[in-house]
């Protein structure tokens, strides 16, 4: 299939230059417009012991680094498009720069899509979402990258470039090298093509919103056992807070989001299981296919990024939560009484997958303890806390990724063994590697 | 086992005595009659004896092992059930083999987050018998699940016929436990939390054909049973309709649970094996469609795949009438390895995966090497996600006839390669496809991989020989080269 061109993301790489308020800036910037050129730019750094950042959509400036410039900002916004789509075999091939909603709206006419929901469709792209692992709401019902991606081509700082898996839906020849790019913060090499297996878009979407009073946020657990209990299957159970709930709905309650994605009798079946079985005192709302799109277009964008974070009075942090499913509730429920009145969290997690996001905005001082305490929280319960967006100021003095895991040293080995200078994204990733 | 202390002590070398120490006398096998059923695992075709067999009863015991071994040089590699299909746990080097047979406890099932922590040597299918009565089961489902064990799994990345709509091994995994070359004991996101700060260790090390570390203790994805089910049986007069009947079901946008083809001497197998249905004798191909899901939702579904078949000329097609004809329908496909040996005195199986558009192309091939080699070639398959397991029929007692097979294997193997498909879908690379793994993978794609196994399991004293090529000469003289130039 030919390539695609792209329309150009309306972020111009010379505006990312300018400002400094998140660092991981370059003193010179390359834009590659291909592979070549891309493993050039990288070998020549590497002889020549220069430090190399990687950006792309520009959102994701906030997420680590302990360093303001580096010698070479390697932009590959312009690196975009699809390179290769067969319908049949439900694969994409596609490059870096390419953004989530470009390659959405591309699969599209195909009845397929890309069963990923990460923030900021518009601007994240494919190759910093998997870079940074990055997922949404309906990871519960279709994974993350690590379940979608089957192949990546890669340069390493040497210059040379490497296929991992291949562009078969099922494949265990040699080690599963994909999973270690995805999430390494580009800190290994730089993705230079993703490949992807697809879904067909549903042919029914639908979404529930249960909105439950504060007190009665032990019921709500009760009644998400039952559904996680059921045979009904949610794409979504995300937990909304009041603060969060008050943004999207102008209602101080929490907001269980309950999406639907199958043929239409499927759906309607479910819904009513919902009606019929959520306990007294919850107002159940239902919005079907484009309402609920575009509501969760909306929601994609509830989290600050670098890209539109130009709040100078007040700080914002995104944190990332890891714990075991259930305990959002447990989260949610803290949420409350961290927020103070110089400082709001707006919060949502997944009852699926246990990934909750906490949105803390305020006086600094106050955003910094909040992060702390919910850092040592989460470590006591044998999960984590990573601040995903954080000005580059404070990420020296909090350390955005937390502690170093007994097995750091493998990490470390890692590292040394594919960019043995340091020359791609030092100090970006967890440990400072 | 049962032989006298003072016999066996007599026997024993410095090594094994110490071993025994560790694990206790009647935990451990060194004397030649007992350690022949450790010679080779489910690929035959290579033999070779291990030093000892341990059996271990913690995570302990093994990491006392590996570290013995590690501190005296010996080669070590772990085994489950042994029902690997491309020669894994075969000892090449003298190993002493780890048996995880013995830690084979389910340690706790957590159903409202939905996950279940076993030892390795739980038996896949006994994860699912232990919580179907409330409803709940373990997806990944290898033909062998009755058997094969879960720590062997994820030393696979094992598949399955439902893992089209449910993914493999690797998407159930949460967390593991994992005794490292050098004995020590790390544990990769306890408590099953996903994406835990980090490179992905848990993504490397399942489906690393036990290279890195031994997997000790997992924490694994139980999923709730889909609320019905129902399964298409559709018989075909050529392969050619059978094909374009996959990819009409796929288009049609239907995620089916499971999509399995068999053509005309795969059926005449499976007739012959333990668990017939009655297949008419002189079809070219059957395909088993499963459908799962909300019941609301599945009759649709079917009505389609009943319209998508008939317009690809199906002689025949049915819809499952009842459990029982269902379970039927797949203990004939399940078994289908297995039942080759009623028609073939031996058979090899490969395991290439193609992508989907491919597979008229591919099994036309496969006939063109089944007529150039002269043996008979069955091809049980999951067609959904293009995973081919064409069984190569033979008879070892005839000379060069073993040559042959395995010849037309890597012919097999060479085609899914040539239409940018892999060499192996859930069966492993092990011995069995070393030097194949060069037909996808260039030198440096071999070296970024060997470097990953450098880190971990930097003796290589863990399995070794398996996975990788041996280095050609060509990579040697190129390493030389630049070693000159940097001098200069």
């Amino acid at each position: 299939m030919e390539i695609q061109d792209m329309p150009q993301t309306s972020i111009t790489a010379s505006s990312m230059l300018k400002d400094d308020k998140f660092g991981n800036n370059g003193v010179e910037m390359a834009v590659p417009g291909s592979e070549e050129e891309i493993a050039d730019i990288l070998h020549k750094a590497n002889e020549n012991g220069k430090k190399i950042a990687i950006i792309s959509g520009g959102t994701k400036r906030g997420y680590g680094g302990l360093k303001n410039d580096y010698d070479i900002l390697l932009s590959l916004a312009q690196y975009k498009g699809v390179v290769e789509h067969t319908a049949g075999d439900m694969t994409v091939t596609v490059r870096p720069g390419t953004t989530i909603k470009e390659l959405q709206d591309f699969l599209r006419e195909f009845d397929q899509m890309a069963s990923i929901d990460p923030a900021w469709p518009e601007q994240a792209t494919i190759g910093g979402v998997i870079a940074a692992n990055e997922s949404g709401p309906k990871r519960m019902k279709y994974g993350s990258a690590r379940d979608l991606v089957i192949g990546l081509r890669v340069a390493y700082p040497d210059g040379t470039v490497i296929r991992t898996g291949g562009k078969v839906v099922k494949n265990v020849a040699g080690y599963d090298m994909n999973k270690l790019f995805i999430g390494s913060m580009g800190t290994l090499g730089v993705i230079t093509e993703v490949t992807m297996k697809l879904r067909p878009v549903p042919k029914c979407e639908s979404l529930v919103k249960l909105f439950v009073s504060k007190e009665q946020l032990e019921d709500l657990k009760t009644f998400v056992v039952q559904i996680q209990d059921s045979m009904i299957e949610p794409a979504s159970l995300e937990l909304v807070n009041p603060a969060l709930s008050k943004k999207l709905f102008n209602r101080d309650v929490y907001t269980l989001l309950v999406a639907f994605e199958d043929v239409e009798n499927s759906v309607r079946y479910q819904e009513k299981w919902i009606e019929d079985n959520k306990l007294s005192g919850m107002d159940m709302d239902v919005s079907s296919q484009t309402e609920a799109q575009a509501f969760w277009n909306a929601f994609s964008k509830v989290s600050p990024n670098s890209l539109t974070d130009d709040e100078v009075n007040s700080t914002r942090a995104v944190i990332k939560i890891g714990s075991k499913n259930l305990d959002v509730f447990e989260w949610l429920a803290e949420a409350e009484t961290l927020q103070t009145k110089n400082m709001t969290i707006k919060m949502h997690g997944g009852l699926g997958h246990g990934i909750t996001n906490a949105i803390c905005t305020g006086n600094e001082s106050e955003v910094k303890q909040a992060i702390e305490r919910i850092r040592s929280r989460a470590e006591d319960r044998k999960g984590y806390a990573i601040v995903k967006h954080l000005p580059y100021a404070l990420r020296h003095e909090i350390d955005v990724w937390g502690k170093k895991p007994a097995y750091f040293f493998l990490f470390e080995g890692i590292k040394k063994k594919n960019d043995p200078n340091n020359t791609l994204n030092h100090k970006r990733f967890a440990g400072g590697i | 086992m049962f032989r006298s202390k003072r016999k066996r002590q007599t026997r024993k070398d410095v090594h094994v005595a110490q071993l025994e120490a560790i694990v206790g006398p009647t935990e451990i096998l060194y004397e030649r009659e007992d350690l022949l059923s450790y010679d080779c695992d489910g690929f035959t075709v290579h033999k070779a004896m291990p030093k000892a067999v341990v059996f271990p009863k913690n995570t302990e015991e093994v990491a006392a092992i590996v570290r013995y071994c590690s501190v005296h040089n010996l080669p070590f590699l772990a085994r489950g059930a042994g029902t690997g299909l491309s020669g894994g746990a075969i000892p090449l080097n003298g190993e002493v083999i780890i048996s995880l047979g013995k830690m084979r406890n389910l340690l706790s099932v957590d159903y409202e987050n939905r996950q279940a922590v076993v030892q390795p040597g739980f038996v896949n299918l006994k994860l699912t018998n232990s919580i179907s009565n409330k409803g709940y089961y373990y997806a990944p489902d290898p033909s062998s699940q009755y058997v094969c064990t879960i720590g062997g799994n994820v030393a696979e990345n094992a598949g399955g016929a439902h893992c089209l709509k449910y993914g493999v091994t690797t998407n159930h995994i949460l967390g593991l436990e994992v005794v490292l070359p050098n004995g020590e004991i790390i544990e990769i996101s306890e408590d099953g939390i996903p994406d835990s700060p980090g490179y992905d260790l848990m993504g490397l090390l399942t489906g690393s054909e036990g290279t890195l570390g031994i997997v000790t203790k997992i924490t694994v994805r139980i999923l709730k049973n889909p609320q019905g089910k129902q399964t298409v049986l559709a018989y075909f007069d050529n392969v050619e309709d059978g094909s374009r009947a996959v990819s009409g079901i796929i288009s049609a946008g239907i995620v089916p649970a499971a999509l399995e083809m068999m053509d005309k001497t795969a059926i005449e197998g499976v007739e012959a094996g333990a668990y017939p249905v009655g297949h008419p004798d002189d079809i070219e191909a059957l395909l088993l469609i499963e459908v799962d899901g909300i019941i609301a939702g599945i009759d649709e579904q079917i009505d389609e795949i009943l319209t998508v078949c008939k317009s690809r000329n199906v002689r025949e097609v049915k819809v499952a009438e009842s459990e029982e004809e269902r379970g039927k329908w797949w203990a004939n496909r399940k078994t289908g390895f297995g039942a080759m040996g009623a028609i073939s005195p031996d058979y090899l199986v490969q395991d290439g995966v193609i992508p989907r558009s491919k597979l008229p192309e591919v099994l036309r091939r496969i006939k063109e090497i089944s007529e150039e080699s002269g043996l008979r070639i069955a091809n049980i398959f999951h067609a959904g996600d293009g995973n081919l397991h064409p069984l190569i029929l033979f008879d070892s007692r005839v000379p060069g006839e073993t040559e042959k097979a395995l010849e037309a294997g890597t012919a097999c193997l060479k085609a899914c390669a040539d239409v940018g498909g892999s060499i192996t879908g859930e069966h492993g690379v092990g011995i069995e496809k070393k030097e194949e793994m060069r037909f996808i993978f260039t030198d440096e794609e071999l070296e970024a991989q060997t470097r990953i196994r450098e880190v971990f399991n930097p003796d290589d004293l863990l399995n070794k020989g398996k996975l990788f090529p041996t280095p050609s000469r060509c990579m040697d003289v190129k390493k030389v080269i630049k070693d000159t130039v940097a001098v200069k």
